[in-house]
């Protein structure tokens, strides 16, 4: 089953008056659920730009082209409101940023219980879920901790508690190992690796680490705002 | 909970920002307290020429001698229902000029207005004077009685002479709190000593007031009488409740006015200084802001933590702002009572809408950018440092 279907996916930025950036030229893109997809590209292909689209952060661009179309769970959110997206994206999606991301003020556990909250749950349910979340990503005997007291591997660990909390249908990493040593990213890549096939966790992630690409069941590389032509296709012509 | 939680793990933000609300609300409360002490005198000063008529000599100062006698030829006239008349005189023999209401000794018979002075005054201690007084009795109002260390029974020095504190008043934070009242004998011969020698020789104390009270039958034409009284007894003058209130009414007016725009400039300095900390605060959050919204935190959620958070500074900044003006407000009166000069009241109307203004204005002033910072693009605030 496709779990998300994008066509003639564009998206410029304005930066001015006069310049603009287009940084996704029509992209066709199929993620299946279950599968576990890695984006790759150098600096400004438009990787990122595109999880942001396919995390329903960004809306495409309609004019200039072809009418875009993005379904997710075979619905059209091509262009919904702010407020069913951001609905989404707390039931049904969970991120997780380069940088980590948490709310600084927060403990790890009101990290996650928030997300939980936002998900719909009462904040007891949210709590206990949250709990059970942290110790999932072996952070629990950590769970009092503030972002600032945790290292960079524990804070990456407590984000993707954070974005699984809800169990999301949807997992989206923007260069989750980009802010780690090699042995920490080692760890969370090796979490991602076991929820895709222990739960069938549907996993969408960017990143520039060929290591982290491989692990993966699909690679998507992009230049210039275009996804390559895949490679197995032109060995099957 | 948790929003009271979110500021604490901000404190020196938070407290910044309480600070600069005390500060505002502080001045506010002070202010408004002024403003309502100089209505209540000035209402009271209403309150007490309302219903009667004030006559004096026609010197400008109002202060030379007429005569007792005076005051039955006014009894007698159409229309008076009671005379008080009295003897006012200054505490101190040698006029020191000061701020606020001199102390002053009235001399009067009990009684004499037959119930027609609509100003009561209620005793804190002791008794008040009846018409069978006589000699050096005095009953003193409340900030005489506190500057003199006194309650009934004690006695204070008035111009030389020991005098036996029958009782004392209940604070009015007005002019009853600096008077003395004494037997009407007892002021005249004092105000008889206090007249040049050469006016003095040809009178008799007995026969000396230099305020007489009348009190109209109710509903009479009070100008009617006012005139009548001018033209029974010369070189005299009157006052009436309507000329009070334009004289005195229309000066105070314009001293209230003063102060009330010193408490609308701190109230704007104080709001916009509200308003400035939440912004800051706000645009410090973007990021966070953009997390929250990453993950799914919808804007109206988003606002609604910033305004409570906003709300909360504003309750906690009200509520010291209040205690610091309340105990300013108490130790400037505690100072300024030995002097005569009582200048703030704080009512439980100041207070509330101190507090309240204060809450609301915080809320409004975090609503703003709350909103614009809602409608952020989550990925451009994610990359907001």
């Amino acid at each position: 089953m496709m779990l998300l279907e994008g066509r003639n996916l564009r998206k410029t930025y304005r930066l001015s008056r006069r310049i603009s950036l287009e940084v996704l030229r029509g992209v066709d893109v199929d993620i299946k659920a279950g599968e576990m997809v890695a984006i790759m590209g150098p600096s400004g292909s438009g990787k990122s730009t595109l999880m942001h689209i396919l995390g329903l952060l960004h809306a495409p661009d309609a004019n200039d082209g072809p009418a875009p179309e993005l379904k997710f769970e075979g619905a059209n959110v091509t262009r919904l409101s702010d407020g069913k997206r951001t609905k989404l994206r707390a039931h049904k999606m969970g991120f997780v940023f380069q940088s980590f991301n948490l709310v600084p003020t927060l403990s790890a556990l009101e990290n996650v219980t928030l997300a939980a909250e936002y998900g719909g749950m009462k904040s007891s349910a949210a709590r206990r879920a949250a709990l059970e979340t942290l110790s999932w990503v072996g952070l629990d005997h950590r769970a009092k901790h503030r972002p600032m007291e945790l290292s960079g591997g524990e804070q990456q660990r407590a984000a993707l508690a954070r974005a699984l909390v809800n169990a999301p249908t949807l997992l989206l990493a923007d260069e989750p190992t980009g802010n780690l040593d090699s042995s920490r990213s080692a760890e969370v890549l090796a979490l991602l690796r076991r929820l895709n096939s222990e739960r069938g966790q549907t996993t969408l992630l960017v990143t520039h680490d060929p290591a982290v690409a491989a692990s993966t069941d699909r690679v998507i590389r992009m230049t210039d705002g275009l996804v390559d032509a895949e490679p197995q296709l032109a060995l099957a012509a | 909970m948790s929003t009271l939680r979110n500021l604490a793990r901000r404190k020196l933000r938070t407290t910044l920002t309480v600070l600069g609300i005390t500060i505002g609300i502080a001045a506010l409360v002070v202010f408004s307290s002024m403003a309502n002490q100089i209505n209540s005198l000035v209402g009271l000063g209403a309150e007490f020429y309302d219903d009667k008529i004030v006559v004096t000599d026609g010197e400008p100062f109002g202060t030379s001698p007429m005569r007792l006698a005076d005051a039955d030829a006014i009894a007698a006239l159409d229309g008076v229902a009671a005379v008080d008349p009295r003897v006012e005189l200054l505490w101190e023999s040698d006029l020191a000029i000061g701020f606020g209401i001199p102390d002053t000794v009235t001399g009067s018979t009990p009684g004499a207005d037959a119930g027609h002075d609509t100003v009561p005054l209620k005793l804190a201690t002791g008794r008040m004077l009846t018409a069978e007084d006589e000699g050096n009795l005095v009953v003193l109002g409340s900030t005489l009685a506190v500057k003199h260390g006194v309650v009934a029974g004690g006695s204070v020095e008035i111009r030389g002479e020991a005098f036996e504190v029958v009782g004392t008043l209940q604070s009015t934070l007005t002019a009853p709190d600096t008077t003395a009242l004494v037997p009407l004998r007892t002021a005249q011969l004092i105000y008889l000593g206090d007249l040049p020698p050469l006016v003095a020789e040809s009178l008799v104390a007995e026969e000396l007031v230099n305020q007489i009270i009348v009190y109209p039958v109710e509903g009479s034409d009070f100008d009617a009488v006012a005139g009548a009284i001018e033209a029974t007894i010369a070189n005299s003058a009157t006052m009436t409740g309507a000329e009070f209130d334009e004289t005195v009414g229309g000066t105070t007016a314009i001293f209230n006015a003063i102060i009330i725009g010193i408490a609308v400039i701190s109230l704007v300095v104080g709001g916009l200084s509200v308003i400035n900390t939440m912004a800051m605060s706000v645009a410090e959050r973007t990021r966070e802001i953009g997390i929250k919204r990453a993950i799914g935190g919808s804007r109206r959620r988003i606002i609604r933590e910033l305004v409570g958070e906003a709300g909360l500074i504003g309750i906690i900044g009200g509520l010291i702002g209040l205690t610091l003006g309340w105990v300013v407000v108490l130790l400037a009166n505690d100072l300024g009572r030995s002097s005569g000069t009582v200048l703030f009241d704080l009512t439980p109307g100041t207070a509330v809408f101190a507090v309240a203004f204060s809450t609301i204005l915080g809320m409004v002033a975090g609503l703003i950018p709350a909103w614009s910072a809602a409608r952020l693009d989550p990925v451009a605030a994610l990359r907001y440092e």
